[in-house]
């Protein structure tokens, strides 16, 4: 019954949130708070819950909504940053045109998401994720200009994507006469591996578009740079997530690690992390070419994403734990950088890298929730993603992965350096001039970033909480449970103990504070000296942050450029083409028309006569 | 020659359907497509008929005394005809109503050069 | 029991009644279209449930077949005339207010004429009667197209005139090549003697069935006078010719392969005919900047998608075709009828005219939008449960090449999301409209507009309305035995 009245309410709600919007839009706001805060209360309340129910039938089939840890985990994700965002939008959104229809697109593709994550068989969740899809083209849409060409990328590569899952799941009820995942899940042992294999492909297109996997990331960028920041926040930290809970779904629910990791002989496992490895190293680097906060963000979500795979794609406890928990944690810290991109670009108008800066001063608690997303973005240790990334390491060496690990290295170092291009370009050098009036950013949008912070820091300090949950759940994928404490897992495969951490931390500042307190008198030099060379400081920009990375960027521009974006763009441009052609056979001549008419009457003839074709 | 005896209304039912037809693939002009159209319609009405036409048949009126049924004609396909000449006239009407308008528009009936609507 | 010829002779005496109306009540002419249609829609679903459980048979000339003529109401006619009386009332609904230049009384006669032939086809049992009503239906529809004088209506009225009587003159030769044959018109009897079609005679009559009805059915690449058609005659007759007209060259197409001929072994060529009319029409749409061409060029899409269901022949691939003929008859229809009113009030069928118009029409925008994305194929509209089933009946088939050819027609559905997405887009996400002309549709546009859209919703929420209906439609086509025993009985 709980299960059935959070979609009621998430839907119900996101409706009458707009018919609501037409009368007052003070009254909007608050419905759109309030049901998000009440969903989320409500989902809070199903942990530990676990349940099937049917309550609908389509065509014969019946609609089954479950609820089980696996899906807990992703639907408070969900809600959580739902409602953060939807908080967030209240000052943004202030003032823009269409709001109505943006606080129901929002609610509505937060249903579906729900919807998705609750939903027992396949033809619920093909329903849920459609509409997900559809509901984000529009709000991708919603910004106009070039969130038009960004909406479009998006959606038909989506229904490509969508295209994909049809099949298979069709595929599933023709073989199997079921949709309902239990079921599937006990009759799939049977299957030849030929046929999981083909199934499995066509899951791993479907879920691969929408969680951006390379090559067929390139929806992502534009889009996730074009669509209303908060909105933004929901696309990046959640909805590609739905691709992750695809993954898992198909591979370990369905299927069952000994089933994937037998998949064509093990190259299905194989090719997957190979692929998540490419998904980490390439977007990286074209994060740190962007000049866009937003789109460097967007990148930076890729290269995220291939980490979450690469740990779930391994096939091990430890590996699905470090991958759930990255999914979480990149869901706390990408939602956080979204907000408080799209805060300082509420308050300056623009979220170009290379015209902001200073802003340290202006707005402090935006940038204490940069700094803090930035490092759990890179994984410093006290932060949630540095557990995650110790674990998807821990992981690669103990399988005896080394270039894996080696690629998820890599992809460390260039999200330092991205972070660093972030939170400099905004928050340090010289304010510029037509920024010397900045406000801080407004209550609704600090409330969010206090409460992601704590959740980065909270879980950094104590990852047994979540790596609770998440143990049960591989668990009940049918994992060894490993021994989990408050402070890390204790078990012989992949100890980790922040406590030790902590310490090693603490050693570490301590010996550093002490070099630094027997190094000597510090010198203050204020920032002008280094740029005026001892001649008066020059009016004006003077610290200039363009082409950040510049040495760099000449060395690694040409192998950089997003390759598999141009061939789709052509190979869009020769199907336009194509049809611009093809549409040419309806010429206006009659006579044409005529002979069109005669010609397949002699070709079916002749097939008979000259051929026997029949 | 027999074989001619037998078969020559089929042979001009589908003489005339084709050069009809021929004419709607050659001709450029709608009156001459027109024309066509009528003719292969005349074909077609010819075929019917030949479908229940009896080599000195007789009507197939059976309260008349003498009469044998074995050599009557058989009705339905005059009937068909009738019909289907009715419709043809409409048709024919419809066509040449259009072909007036469609010369007040363009001032020519030339197909070739009537090609707005295309792509 | 009400008597099923009702449906036929209520439209056609008041098609005759509206010219004689025009001498002294010309203002509610246009009133009787609604009324004649709402009455077809109440007998036609009052028939339903009976005709579901045993079909009627009617006799018209009170003898009975096959020396008599008669209706053979079974679930596919009415489930046919169901949609035809449907979209047929609403239409009309439309018209009231949107048909005001020209003839009329001419209009609303020729309207009604044509539902009447589209009825009679769906209804009858008779294959020179079923030839008597498509032409009914072929000569109303040559006259609509043109009914404006328009130079574009005429221009493309003659081309389809020429083409359409072309396939009536190939189809009057079949029925000719068989009456010769088996001295029969009843397509019962016809059915009861014919067990193969490999011989030429029989051969012979079927390829030209199939190249004449596939005139007025728009199979590539017999279909090349639809998109001028659709383009340029008035919006409410795009819709109806789009929703209705064409699919009933589809039913008379199913009727003689499947009920007469029982030609199953040509039915995988139906399926790559279906394929390639709907790679073509999407392709075509693709680059259109033209609105209604582009809807026109999409329902031969559709139309594709519907006869390469019905290649699938089986049951639940038959149902899906039907169900596909459902949804597109009402979400063409609904497409047809909102862009109606934004081409008028934008004055220009370019869709970059059309920018805008969501702010500026928001019910009609919506509505838009629901259609086309019911058309795509997304739940929870009505173009989900018929896409479902399609696809799920290709891969029952478990065969290879089918699988390849259901991969390539989801590839025009994804051509088909493209361009209406990007309408979709013009519309809400481009462009200022400063001028004031455009305004929302009037009530009449509306309502009409509300019921199409409520109607997809809710079939596409609860599918389950039609399931039994469509089912033993299926049924009836591919059980020709138990055809023609009903009809002979």
């Amino acid at each position: 019954m709980l299960i059935q009245s959070i979609l009621i309410i998430a839907f119900g709600g996101a409706f009458l949130t707009y018919i609501l919007g037409k009368a007052s839009s003070a009254l909007r706001d608050f419905l759109a708070v309030l049901i998000s805060v009440s969903l989320t209360v409500l989902i809070f309340l199903a942990y530990g819950k676990t349940g099937e129910i049917a309550f609908a039938s389509f065509m014969n089939l019946p609609l089954v909504l479950r609820i089980n840890h696996l899906s807990w985990f992703f639907a408070i994700a969900i809600q959580t940053v739902t409602t953060l965002s939807v908080i967030f939008s209240l000052s943004y959104m202030k003032g823009k045109e269409r709001v109505d229809f943006y606080y129901l697109m929002m609610l509505l593709c937060n249903s579906a998401m729900l919807g998705i994550v609750l939903s027992g068989d396949f033809v619920s969740f093909y329903i849920f994720w459609e509409i997900m899809s559809w509901s984000a083209f529009l709000l991708i849409s919603y910004n106009r200009g070039g969130a038009l060409y960004a909406g479009m990328k998006y959606i038909v590569m989506s229904i490509i994507g969508s295209m994909c899952m049809l099949i298979g799941i069709m595929s599933l009820y023709s073989t199997y006469g079921t949709l309902n995942i239990r079921e599937i899940h006990d009759l799939i042992s049977t299957a030849s591996g030929e046929y999981l294999l083909f199934i499995s492909i066509l899951f791993l297109a479907a879920f691969g578009v929408k969680s951006a996997l390379w090559p067929i990331h390139v929806w992502l960028p534009p889009a996730h740079s074009e669509a209303p920041s908060p909105f933004s926040a929901v696309l990046s930290s959640i909805l590609i997530k739905m691709g992750i809970y695809g993954f898992v779904l198909i591979l370990y629910v369905i299927s069952g690690a000994a089933l994937y990791l037998g998949l064509g002989g093990g190259s299905f496992r194989y090719i997957l992390t190979l692929l998540a490895a490419i998904t980490i190293i390439i977007p990286t680097f074209n994060a740190l070419m962007q000049d866009d906060a937003k789109r460097l963000l967007a990148w930076s979500s890729i290269a995220q994403i291939g980490y979450i795979i690469l740990g779930i794609s391994i096939g091990t406890s430890l590996g699905l734990i470090g991958g759930l928990f990255h999914f979480f944690n990149h869901v706390a810290f990408k939602a956080l950088l979204f907000l408080a991109v799209g805060a300082i670009e509420y308050r300056t108008g623009t979220r170009d890298l290379n015209s902001l800066g200073g802003l340290i001063k202006k707005m402090p608690v935006t940038f204490i929730a940069v700094l803090a997303g930035t490092f759990g973005l890179i994984g410093i240790p006290l932060t949630n993603g540095f557990v995650s990334k110790w674990l998807i390491y821990k992981t690669l060496i103990l399988n005896n992965h080394p270039f894996l690990a080696f690629a998820a290295l890599v992809g460390t170092w260039g999200t330092i350096l991205y972070s660093y291009k972030l939170i400099h370009n905004i928050f340090l050098g010289q304010l510029p001039e037509n920024l010397e009036h900045t406000k801080p950013a407004p209550a609704s949008m600090k409330l969010p970033f206090i409460i992601l912070s704590v959740v980065i820091v909270l879980f950094g300090i104590l990852p047994g909480i979540p790596l609770k949950l998440i143990n049960l759940i591989t668990a009940s994928l049918g994992f060894d449970l490993l021994n989990i404490n408050i402070w890390g897992i204790a078990s012989e495969s992949g100890p980790l103990n922040i406590i030790n951490i902590f310490a090693a931390f603490a050693v570490a500042l301590i010996v550093v504070w002490f070099f630094f307190l027997i190094s000597g008198k510090k010198v203050v030099i204020s920032q002008d000296n280094s740029y005026a060379a001892g001649i008066d400081v020059p009016k004006g920009k003077y610290h200039y942050t363009v082409d950040f990375y510049n040495p760099m960027f000449r060395m690694i521009k040409p192998y950089f450029r997003d390759y598999m974006d141009e061939f789709y763009s052509q190979l869009v441009k020769a199907l336009a083409s194509l049809s611009d052609r093809v549409r040419r056979l309806y010429c206006g001549d009659l006579g044409v028309y005529v002979i069109y008419i005669v010609l397949f009457l002699s070709i079916l003839v002749i097939s008979k006569i000259g051929l026997n074709l029949w | 020659m027999d074989f001619l005896n037998n078969y020559i209304f089929y042979i001009g039912a589908f003489g005339l359907i084709f050069i009809g037809l021929y004419i709607l693939l050659t001709r450029k002009n709608l009156i001459k497509l027109i024309i066509g159209l009528s003719i292969v319609d005349t074909g077609v009405n010819l075929l019917i008929i030949c479908m229940g036409y009896l080599k000195n048949g007789t009507a197939p009126i059976f309260s008349r005394k003498g009469l044998n049924p074995e050599t009557m004609v058989d009705p339905t396909p005059q009937a068909l005809v009738l019909t289907s000449i009715v419709i043809g006239v409409a048709v024919l009407a419809m066509a040449l109503s259009l072909a007036i308008r469609l010369y007040q528009h363009y001032g020519t009936l030339d197909m070739r050069k009537i090609k707005e609507q295309k792509w | 029991m009400v008597n099923p010829i009702l449906l036929i002779i209520a439209p056609l005496s008041a098609a005759f009644i509206i010219p004689l109306m025009g001498y002294g009540l010309k203002r509610i002419v246009k009133f009787i279209p609604p009324l004649v249609m709402g009455f077809n829609l109440v007998v036609s679903l009052s028939l339903a449930p009976k005709v579901i459980k045993n079909p009627i048979i009617v006799f018209l000339g009170g003898f009975p077949p096959p020396f008599g003529i008669n209706l053979y109401v079974g679930p596919l006619g009415i489930l046919f005339s169901c949609v035809i009386s449907l979209v047929g009332f609403i239409v009309s609904i439309y018209a009231l207010n949107y048909i005001k230049q020209g003839a009329e009384q001419k209009y609303h006669a020729l309207y009604l004429l044509l539902l009447t032939g589209a009825t009679g086809i769906v209804l009858t049992g008779d294959i020179f009667n079923l030839f008597v009503f498509y032409e009914i239906l072929c000569i109303s529809s040559y006259a609509l197209v043109g009914y404006t004088g328009e130079k574009a209506g005429i221009e493309s009225a003659s081309k389809y005139l020429i083409q359409g009587s072309l396939g009536s003159s190939l189809i009057l030769i079949a029925i000719a090549l068989l009456y010769g044959k088996f001295g029969t018109l009843n397509m019962a009897d016809m059915a009861s003697r014919i067990d193969s079609v490999h011989t030429m005679e029989l051969f012979f009559p079927l390829v030209l069935f199939i190249t004449g009805m596939g005139v007025e059915s728009a199979i590539f690449p017999l279909n090349a006078w639809l998109p001028d058609a659709h383009s340029s005659a008035p919006s409410t007759i795009s819709a109806i010719l789009s929703g209705i007209a064409i699919k009933i060259g589809i039913y008379a197409l199913c009727r003689v392969i499947f009920t007469i001929f029982g030609a199953t072994d040509i039915l995988q060529f139906l399926m790559l005919l279906g394929l390639v009319t709907l790679l073509v029409g999407e392709f075509s749409a693709f680059s259109q900047d033209n609105i209604k061409r582009m809807l026109a060029y999409s329902s031969t899409g559709q139309i594709g998608l519907i006869v390469f269901a019905m290649g699938v022949g089986t049951q639940y691939g038959i149902s899906g075709g039907l169900f596909q003929f459902t949804t597109h008859a009402l979400s063409k229809s609904l497409l047809f009828l909102t862009t109606g009113y934004m081409i008028y009030r934008a004055g220009s069928m370019k869709i970059s005219a059309l920018e805008g118009m969501g702010k500026k029409m928001p019910l009609t925008s919506v509505a838009f939008t629901i259609g086309a994305f019911s058309l795509i194929g997304l739940p929870p509209f009505i173009g989900f449960p018929s896409k479902f089933m399609i696809v799920y009946s290709v891969l029952a088939r478990q065969s290879g090449l089918y699988i390849v050819f259901l991969a390539l027609v989801l590839a025009g559905t994804v051509i088909e999301g493209a361009y209406f997405f990007k309408v979709i887009q013009a519309i809400y996400f481009k462009g200022e409209r400063k001028d004031d002309r455009a305004k929302e549709a009037p009530l009449s546009a509306l309502i009409p507009v509300i019921i199409l859209v409520l109607l997809i919703i809710g079939i596409g929420i609860y599918p389950k309305v039609l399931t039994s209906i469509l089912d033993s439609s299926a049924a009836e086509l591919l059980d020709r035995i138990g055809y023609i025993k009903e009809a002979l009985k």
